[in-house]
């Protein structure tokens, strides 16, 4: 598989260093474009959909923010919180800044939790890129699933 | 054989050199493009006078000077903190400062220093309080967990080995190089210390998920370790009124007001009414509580309140609930309108933008209400 000049570019921001010290790829060795194919076969498989995925960590995010920066319970089972910091991130892909806004996410039920930013939220969305393997802020597809409860 | 690959290598060759010579152009072009030699930097009208080597961001360039603008992203352009005037002429705003400033500051020329790069002579302003900005050489004394989240940091001041502050002020803490983070960056926290304690700061981390400094205090971190520090930033401190202090925060907030009152009680200046709001979720999360009970005793204006906004059975919690918003919001209230009331306050942004909305339903002025709006 070869990168277009644009997703090279895209692939070069996505570098350590560049908009976030610890990058976007992980320690992930597949391209971009393969990154992409694979989560969006695997949310496929799990019958997990984009958009509802998106709605529902927005959601957390908005309610989150009532917590004032500790957790809070929402619907009685997903404690959530959420970290603001100063400042906004640029997306890589070039559309648009995102607030440094951190989201803890975890299911009480099962004890599964994930992490996601306000970022990470819009490449999930308009990009379907789930971060790479390593990446600290990777969504995978699967704790995805069991973490919202899809 | 031979005859057929020698065109090939003379070819692989001839591109080969091309490629050398035109490298060592753009490399010779690149030293002369980017040299700006000397320019000079002019701060607030002659205060004072820099000669730099140009080429450099404005904000590393006065650092180099010792002159530290406050500066929460170390330099990425993500923070917007770093603003500073720029009077002379040096072409329009930059896509990447743009969407951190609003349109009154672009119209007043204000630039966001780590984004200019010094390339002729400058003329800037900057608040005269920069220029006490320091950079102190430490050591950890002592790295201590408050609570499951939030360690004590305190740190023995090396060189220069004492420091003067006003109590609310916070420090860029300079997180050096490690595991897969390849740069130096710079975190703002606040003082938990007081100024009379010249030798030492305190600090109080609370771990962010994927958070670069607060990973690396949380595992990194350990006593003995050099670390520096530069400081002290900021405009949040105590104003010297007689109304009512309406101090809230929650986590790691707790620094600045801690520091504050304590400022307060070793100047003995405990005449005041004091109201500190202090949300948590569970009983886990709350520190300190002991010392400020202890501080009630000996300044009868002053009243701690802490608040939990999800107590668990176990916690056998008799006292405030709810978020720390809804108890201030029940208190101002008992507090009378009448009386004059000050806000002091230290947390998220979200946090702080519902205490400020809770207090000026309350009238509580705006302008009586101090923050430094910083996670």
């Amino acid at each position: 598989m070869k990168l277009s000049p644009d997703q090279k570019k895209v692939s070069e921001k996505m570098r350590p260093g560049v908009i976030t010290q610890g990058g976007f790829l992980g320690d992930d060795t597949r391209l971009l474009p393969e990154i992409i194919q694979k989560d969006e076969e695997r949310m496929e498989y799990l019958k997990t959909d984009w958009d509802m995925v998106s709605k529902v960590l927005r959601r957390f995010l908005k309610e989150g923010k009532k917590g004032l920066g500790e957790p809070i319970t929402i619907d009685e089972k997903w404690l959530v919180k959420v970290d603001e910091s100063r400042g906004f991130l640029p997306c890589p892909f070039g559309d648009g800044l995102h607030r440094k806004t951190t989201v803890t996410l975890k299911n009480k039920t099962n004890d599964k939790s994930l992490v996601y930013t306000a970022l990470t939220l819009h490449l999930l969305k308009n990009h379907h890129f789930l971060q790479g393997k390593g990446s600290f802020f990777r969504l995978e597809p699967d704790t995805l699933k069991e973490v919202l409860e899809l | 054989m031979l005859t057929v690959l020698l065109p090939a290598v003379y070819a692989a060759a001839v591109i080969g050199g091309i490629s050398v010579v035109l490298a060592l152009m753009l490399s010779v072009v690149d030293r002369i493009m980017n040299n700006y030699g000397e320019v000079k930097i002019n701060i607030n009208q002659g205060q004072k006078d820099l000669q730099v080597k140009g080429g450099s961001p404005l904000l590393s360039t006065l650092a180099e000077q010792k002159i530290y603008l406050p500066s929460a992203c170390g330099g990425k352009g993500t923070c917007g903190t770093c603003k500073c005037k720029v009077t002379s002429d040096i072409g329009p705003h930059l896509p990447t400062e743009s969407p951190l400033l609003t349109t009154a500051e672009m119209k007043e020329n204000i630039r966001l220093a780590c984004q200019v790069k010094v390339k002729s002579n400058l003329s800037i302003e900057i608040p005269e309080a920069l220029f006490n900005i320091k950079e102190f050489k430490t050591t950890v004394d002592s790295i201590v967990d408050v609570t499951h989240d939030i360690k004590e940091v305190y740190l023995k001041l090396d060189n220069p080995f004492s420091i003067s502050f006003k109590a609310g002020q916070y420090a860029q803490l300079v997180i050096p190089p490690y595991d897969k983070i390849k740069n130096e960056n710079q975190r703002a926290y606040s003082f938990l210390s007081t100024p009379q304690e010249t030798g030492r700061v305190g600090f109080l981390i609370r771990l962010v998920p994927g958070g670069i400094a607060t990973s690396y205090v949380h595992q990194y971190l350990n006593k003995g370790d050099s670390f520096r520090i530069i400081a002290p930033v900021g405009d949040f401190f105590l104003r010297e009124t007689d109304a009512i202090m309406l101090c809230v925060a929650g986590g790691s907030g707790m620094a600045p007001l801690h520091s504050i009152l304590f400022d307060m009680v070793n100047k003995g200046n405990t005449n005041r009414e004091v109201w500190y709001f202090f949300g948590a979720v569970t009983k886990s999360d709350l520190f300190y509580v002991e010392k400020f009970r202890e501080l009630e005793k000996k300044w009868p204006g002053f009243h701690f309140v802490p608040a939990l906004s999800e107590p668990k059975p176990e916690d056998k919690w008799t006292g405030e609930t709810g978020l720390i918003t809804e108890v201030l919001d029940r208190y101002i209230l008992k507090l009378g309108a009448d009386r004059e009331k000050e806000g002091y306050l230290c947390g998220s942004p979200g946090m702080i933008n519902a205490c400020v909305n809770v207090m000026k339903k309350h009238k509580v002025k705006e302008e009586k209400i101090y923050y430094d709006k910083f996670a």
